[in-house]
């Protein structure tokens, strides 16, 4: 499955945010996406999984213009996370993986009801894949706990069992390793891994650019809502104008 | 790194050990406060003779004629003062009941300007005895294990039993109207409090949680039990025509709450017109009352309220949080004011709708008294069974694809929408379980009063049933059950305080929400 933002645009009000950007998400690949803050990749983001409509150009997914409409995007494969997490606090580890695989359960209303037999199959099923992802991304098969009372760090591997529990194509991770210590980075590093090896696609947002570059087949840097350069990490990586749009320039570099 | 760390309660650290007689004293102020709560009990707490009531001779000072009877509060308090002796981990809610037992005589007997010494003595002992208890290090959560199937079974039975009997002791307490019994609302209030305390001793030394445990193992059975012993209360001291009639209303209103804990406790949508749906499954069955036998026009009420519902839901689509609830306050609104000028000829406008017939099952009237039991018994009977069933709507639709749906829209409807969930069909249909369940109990409404008019259906009622959902516990299974029964009982029970009843009701719901915001049933 291949995710296109094709001469993407979205202004709000007077400001833009991006600016005529295209970027193809080829099948089971790391895709890193960097640039300085409020350069556009949230809103990059928040354009490839249906939350915003852009104001010009479209977002293919397999050939098909995606609707604006996240459930949509949710239902044909495309996942994500959050900046700032954002979990079902209130509900247990266990329950936002299920609210996670929420599309792929089948349930009526009626057999909701009355709890019958293949209502019972249908929420074993979902239970176990649901423990599944939980252990997958190394937290407490259980899933007891509030998701609430989670460290940290747990809340953003849970966040990503969420993701993952909805069968998709494509997972998009907004900035998983804010905030953590190296450790923690390095097992973030080996989940992407694993993710990818389950044939998974990968978009990432970091501002860790040795995460980036060591992770990543591709990386895509986003300057003031164009996109500047794109291409494997070691050609980006001594791009001069991406170490310009990080570091600036000098009068004596001129 | 941790982010959401409970809060951490700041306690005055320790008092520097004080020397000798000073420590000493300290010491002693549980046991004396326990033995001061004895005392207060054997005191006489009125100066003049009050008539009539549970405990006439007892009130007054010709109490010393009689010490061996020790009953109504005076027992609640001299099993307290046992209690705080004994138990130290039943020290703080031991007192919290008797202050409460204290509070509420003391009220009454001044207003009756026959205040004696028992009182204040009691008051100063609970009021020692909480200082005692706070004083007290916190203790670690006690934890009983879970014991084999068979004692757990009649542990199970035991539990619920008594809870009928709390239930029917709490139904009477204070008699039935004030022609019988002149002082029936404080002995019913005193008589809340010491229920309160004992849950809260019980609680603190983990038998709640243990028999919750248990319960949750043995689902089956406990729900029968629980079931069986809903069904007997017509057989216990409860069982006069008059109380029937008081639980099967309650029977209503609680269906009436469960249905508004799927629409505001599960999805989290405020709903501030929810009784207009009681009304249109009232309204809807009186109308087809002569017309149709009880099951078809019970259906035809569930079925038009859920149409209602969807109606009502779909401006969902468009508007959130307060937005929401002033267009389900508007919707309340419009048919309070449609009900009231007889709309199509519908409601009966200010005459009501009278003469609807009892409920009639193969030649069975539901109102006459049948066997041993009081009229009433059988529409209690069948607003135990109509609760039993929405309860289990709520418990089932709790744990499924729907109801996660529900509460991922209460938590965070953008990443609900984000996790695929279609949060705008989820909404409608959270709007047409609700509605259907109210619709059903207004069906039993109309049969069971026999006359349905638009003053039932204000907006009060629907604040109300927002408080008793609120107040049992927002989501939870029996919290609003639970609500109900509190807001709709204390009215009926308060009666005698007439001008302070609101007044009275109001303050109980401040004094819950400061003490336990999650609900008297939490989830967690």
């Amino acid at each position: 499955m291949t995710l296109i933002a094709e001469n993407v645009s979205m202004a709000f009000g007077g400001l833009v945010a991006l600016d005529d950007v295209t970027l193809t998400v080829p099948d089971r690949a790391i895709i890193g996406l960097i640039g300085p803050n409020g350069a556009g990749k949230t809103t990059l983001f928040n354009c490839l999984t249906g939350l915003y409509a852009p104001t010009s150009g479209r977002v293919l997914l397999d050939g098909r213009p995606l609707e604006a409409d996240p459930a949509e995007a949710a239902r044909h494969g495309v996942a994500r996370t959050f900046q700032n997490i954002r979990l079902f606090s209130g509900m247990s580890a266990l329950e936002n993986v299920l609210v996670g695989r929420h599309t792929r359960i089948k349930q009526g209303l009626m057999s909701a009801l009355f709890h019958g037999p293949a209502f019972r199959r249908s929420e074993a099923e979902a239970v176990e894949r649901a423990r599944a992802e939980l252990a997958f991304v190394g937290l407490d098969p259980a899933g007891d706990t509030p998701a609430r009372s989670l460290s940290y760090g747990d809340q953003r591997r849970l966040e990503i069992a969420r993701a993952l529990a909805g069968d998709p194509a494509v997972l998009m991770l907004d900035e998983p390793t804010a905030g953590m210590n190296g450790s923690e980075t390095t097992a973030i590093r080996t989940l992407i891994g694993a993710i990818r090896d389950r044939g998974i696609t990968v978009v990432v947002i970091e501002h860790d650019t040795k995460f980036i570059f060591s992770l990543c087949d591709h990386v895509h840097v986003l300057v003031r809502g164009r996109m500047l350069v794109s291409g494997p990490p070691e050609a980006v990586r001594t791009d001069p104008r991406v170490i310009e749009a990080y570091l600036g320039t000098t009068e004596c570099s001129k | 790194m941790t982010l959401d760390r409970p809060p951490v309660r700041h306690r005055k650290p320790a008092a520097p050990e004080l020397p000798g007689p000073a420590a000493v004293l300290l010491r002693l102020r549980a046991p004396a406060a326990a033995v001061l709560v004895l005392a207060g009990a054997l005191l006489p707490w009125a100066s003049v003779v009050l008539p009539g009531g549970a405990y006439p001779d007892l009130a007054t000072l010709q109490f010393f004629d009689a010490p061996h009877l020790v009953t109504g509060f005076r027992l609640h308090l001299v099993l307290l003062g046992l209690a705080a002796a004994l138990l130290p981990r039943a020290r703080k809610p031991a007192a919290i009941g008797v202050i409460a037992i204290a509070l509420v005589h003391m009220a009454f007997l001044t207003g009756l300007g026959a205040l004696s010494i028992g009182g204040p003595v009691t008051l100063a002992a609970g009021a020692l005895l909480l200082w005692a208890a706070r004083a007290e290090p916190p203790r670690p959560r006690m934890e009983l294990k879970t014991p084999p199937p068979a004692v757990a079974w009649l542990v199970l039975l035991v539990a619920f039993a008594a809870l009928l009997w709390l239930v029917s002791a709490t139904l009477t307490a204070g008699g039935q109207s004030r022609a019988t019994n002149p002082y029936g609302g404080a002995e019913f209030l005193a008589f809340l409090g010491f229920g309160l305390a004992v849950a809260g001793v019980l609680s603190a030394y983990g038998v709640l949680a243990w028999i919750s445990a248990m319960s949750e193992r043995h689902r089956i059975f406990s729900i029968a039990v629980l079931l069986g012993c809903a069904l007997m209360l017509p057989f216990t001291q409860a069982g006069t025509g008059y109380w029937m009639t008081v639980a099967s209303s309650i029977g209503v209103y609680a269906a009436t709450a469960i249905g508004l804990n799927i629409v505001v406790g599960l999805a989290g949508l405020l709903d501030l017109g929810y009784v207009a749906f009681l009304g249109i499954g009232a309204f809807t069955a009186a109308n087809l009352a002569h017309a149709v036998p009880f099951p078809v026009a019970a259906l035809a009420g569930a079925v038009t309220a859920g149409v209602f519902g969807v109606v009502v839901g779909s401006p969902t689509l468009r508007v959130r949080g307060d937005y929401l609830a002033i267009v389900t306050l508007a919707f309340g609104e419009i048919f309070f004011r449609a009900a009231q000028n007889d709309i199509g000829g519908l409601t009966g406008g200010a005459n009501s709708i009278p003469g609807i017939p009892p409920i009639n099952v193969l030649g069975l009237a539901f109102n006459e008294p049948v066997g041993g039991l009081p009229g009433g018994s059988r529409y209690y009977m069948i607003s135990v069974l109509m609760v039993a069933g929405a309860m289990a709507v709520l418990a089932n639709l709790r744990r499924s694809r729907t109801g996660r749906a529900w509460l991922a829209i209460r938590e965070d409807e953008d990443v609900a929408r984000a996790m695929g969930v279609r949060t705008g069909r989820a909404k409608i249909v959270a709007f047409l379980v609700g509605a259907t369940l109210a619709g059903l109990a207004g069906a039993v409404f109309a049969h069971k009063l026999g006359t349905v008019g638009y003053e039932s259906f204000d907006f009060s009622e629907s604040v109300t049933l927002l408080a008793a959902v609120v107040l049992g516990g927002m989501g939870t299974v029996p919290g609003a059950v639970v609500g109900a029964s509190l807001l709709f009982v204390l009215p009926e029970k308060l009666r005698e305080f007439s001008d302070y009843r609101l007044m009275l009701f109001g303050l109980a719901l401040i004094l819950i929400m400061r003490f336990r915001p999650q609900g008297l049933v939490s989830s967690s």
